[in-house]
């Protein structure tokens, strides 16, 4: 019963804009309570596996299953309906709307047919921001708030619809330490109440902390998938970069020389 | 009328006229916790009461010495910006463990602001990590609005035994990469104020003694049950250290002659029976990955593997600990870290095993209690420790402290 089962499985998909082969026979399969973190180069299709989990970009091959069905994700609402929310690297926000309605934009709560319910989202939007402990407010202008509070409100809109999986891309990338913190924690939060997360991040330490697997992406293909606990820094360096493992090595050890540590036995 | 307006906006069911002040004052003191400094008006809006129920509770509280406030400027106009009162400077607290960063300040009232955890993946390194917590001081300073001179203290609590007379690792293997960094000086170096080191069980055990379950009593023990297990010894409201500071690391106390070798060179230390990755590999099978935390929440919910995988566990711990309350003769045992997060499932067999190998006589049992601050005992244990060391030290040598209060005020303090 408490056994993990595949939320979503994609197989073979395949994406083409052009003479750029963006998404290459990309298989992957997520299951429930499990944070997948996809890592790879720029242009290695990231992004693309992302829009095609959103419901945004259509894959021209291959199969997507949610919950051993076939599906096809051919719109965000489609994508919401099967419990997939997405938040993107550069939220789009209205700029004269409040945050609440915002975080509603598309989906207001109505009181009857066609009263907007204020109040009730204004509640709402509240809460999901308390759970993120983040000072921003819902009556406050999306104009007003920095680059990490935007990726907040993004955070904060895909959890509106109690998701089993949350799409999430780049997620920490122009936050603050203290907001990274906030967020890398509620990740593992929703990991805990049985929800699934593939995160696409540039920041390794991040992804070893939190992800129960890494999916390394390349050219457009899987190149590999590791459990984190039976991987390295060295290793899934080595595969995004595409130079050999020992190289990595010494690199990394240079810097560790580099990094100025003080050490026992020097004059403080 | 301002009734209406809460209920309005925060849909709470209304009690009486002085329950709903109540519930707005907690409600504002939690509010700036978190969010830390915020003009009136921002609370208000955070809160969803009005701007003149906000203005009341605020000067009711600035009287009473919890908030303090000062005239800034928001969108061009004048605003009164809200903070705690930290009168004599804060302190901040530092655990760092295997998997994470927690990051708390507190000041002479020893009430914990601004709590901020940090995952962190095994094997992380030294710069990277302390680098990420000092951004995660300075950031909270911020916070609360607080300039850096208002730092006093810092203190680190360390998942590994610390050696008192040098402030390093006692033992290599039990944080990997941390053997020879020297944390005090690299934290004295960044913020300039006193640095205070030592084992998280050390400090659990302090704040426990100073604000939570322990508090009062003269001599008990704390029991660390997390990813591995520690000892925290209080004699006489104080900290036992030993002579290395490995005092209470009854992690490797031996209890398999021939079981698998333990991280820290001995062979079959209790930590080697019950640290996460043997756990949760007692359930691979038929339960897939899992990390502490899952069995605990598992285990909560009822699942029938998980709680005895648990209860087993708090035997082989019970056993343990039993040894320790037989040689130091605790009044009390406190349990807290994630394990302990299983609430009885871990505690009623932790409290049989233990029983079974005391004194079945003595004329008083030594009681086991629940950590009161579970999560954030480590950090704020070494806030706590490093202020009172920077009190004490204030106080010797005579510098020049504004307004000191004395120290009749523990009584009244309340975190929660």
């Amino acid at each position: 019963m408490s056994h993990q089962s595949t939320l979503i499985e994609l197989r073979g998909v395949s994406k083409r804009y052009g003479s750029v082969e963006a998404l290459r026979d990309v298989d992957l399969a997520v299951q429930t309570r499990q944070i997948v973190a996809v890592v790879g180069d720029n242009g290695a299709g990231k992004s693309t596996l992302v829009h095609v989990l959103a419901g945004l970009v259509q894959p021209d091959a291959g199969s997507i299953a949610v919950r051993g069905e076939t599906v096809r994700l051919d719109s965000v609402a489609k994508a919401a309906e099967l419990g997939i929310a997405s938040a993107f690297q550069q939220p789009q926000f209205c700029e004269n709307l409040d945050v609440s309605a915002n975080i509603f934009l598309g989906r207001e709560m109505r009181q009857g047919l066609s009263v907007r319910d204020d109040a009730g989202m204004y509640a709402k939007a509240r809460e999901v921001l308390n759970t993120l402990s983040t000072p921003v407010r819902a009556g406050q202008s999306i104009a007003s708030l920095s680059g990490g509070q935007r990726q907040t409100v993004a955070i904060a809109r895909t959890l509106l619809n109690d998701p089993s999986l949350i799409v999430l891309d780049e997620p920490t990338a122009s936050l603050s330490v203290t907001q990274t913190a906030e967020v890398l924690d509620y990740i593992v939060r929703l990991r805990s109440a049985e929800r699934s997360v593939i995160m696409v991040c540039h920041d390794l330490p991040n992804v070893f902390a939190i992800a129960d697997r890494i999916v390394v992406m390349r050219h457009g293909a899987v190149c590999a998938v590791h459990a984190t606990a039976d991987t390295t820094y060295e290793e899934v360096i080595a595969e995004i970069s595409g130079v050999s493992k020992g190289a990595v090595a010494t690199r990394m050890r240079a810097r560790a020389s580099r990094a100025r540590m003080p050490r026992s036995g020097e004059a403080e | 009328m301002l009734v209406c307006m809460a209920g309005r906006f925060s849909k709470k069911k209304l009690g009486s006229q002085s329950s709903l002040r109540e519930a707005n004052r907690a409600n504002l003191l939690e509010s700036i916790h978190k969010f830390g400094a915020m003009t009136q008006v921002e609370l208000a809006e955070i809160m969803g009461v009005s701007t003149a129920t906000i203005s009341a509770l605020v000067h009711q509280l600035s009287d009473e010495g919890q908030l303090e406030t000062h005239g800034t400027v928001r969108n061009g106009r004048r605003a009164q910006l809200v903070t705690l009162a930290h009168h004599n400077g804060l302190a901040a607290g530092v655990h760092i463990t295997r998997r994470g960063l927690r990051v708390v300040l507190c000041d002479d009232t020893r009430s914990p602001y601004m709590e901020h955890h940090y995952p962190l993946a095994r094997n992380h390194l030294p710069d990277t990590t302390l680098d990420i917590a000092a951004r995660m001081i300075r950031e909270s300073l911020q916070q609360m609005d607080a300039g850096a001179d208002e730092l006093l203290a810092i203190g680190v609590a360390l998942g590994a035994p610390v050696d008192k007379r040098t402030g390093m690792l006692a033992v290599p293997g039990l944080l990997p990469g941390w053997e020879d960094v020297d944390v005090a000086a690299a934290f004295r170096e960044m913020f300039d104020v006193p640095v205070l080191v030592d084992n998280d069980a050390n400090m659990s055990a302090f704040c426990e003694a100073r604000v939570g379950a322990g508090s009062g009593i003269e001599d008990f023990v704390y029991v660390n049950v997390g990813d591995g297990v520690g000892a925290g010894i209080v004699r006489g409201g104080e900290v036992h250290h030993g002579v290395t500071g490995l005092a209470g690391e009854i992690g490797h106390i031996q209890v398999d002659p021939l079981g698998a070798i333990c991280q820290c060179g001995n062979r079959g230390c209790l930590n080697t029976i019950v640290d996460e990755q043997r756990l949760t590999s007692l359930l691979a099978v038929t339960h897939g990955d899992l990390t502490l935390n899952d069995l605990v929440l598992k285990a909560n919910a009822g699942d029938p593997g998980c709680r005895r995988v648990i209860a087993d566990a708090a035997v082989r711990i019970g056993n343990v600990a039993s040894t320790l309350c037989i040689s130091v003769d605790p009044e009390l045992v406190v349990v807290g870290g994630e394990l302990a997060q299983a609430g009885e499932v871990f505690l009623d067999p932790f409290r049989e095993a233990l029983q079974r190998l005391l004194f079945p006589d003595a004329l008083t049992p030594i009681a086991v209690l629940e950590a009161k601050l579970p999560k954030i005992n480590g950090a704020l244990g070494a806030g706590i420790m490093a202020m009172e060391n920077e009190e004490r030290e204030a106080l010797n040598g005579g510098r020049s402290q504004k307004g000191k209060q004395g120290e009749g005020d523990e009584s009244s303090v309340d975190v929660d």
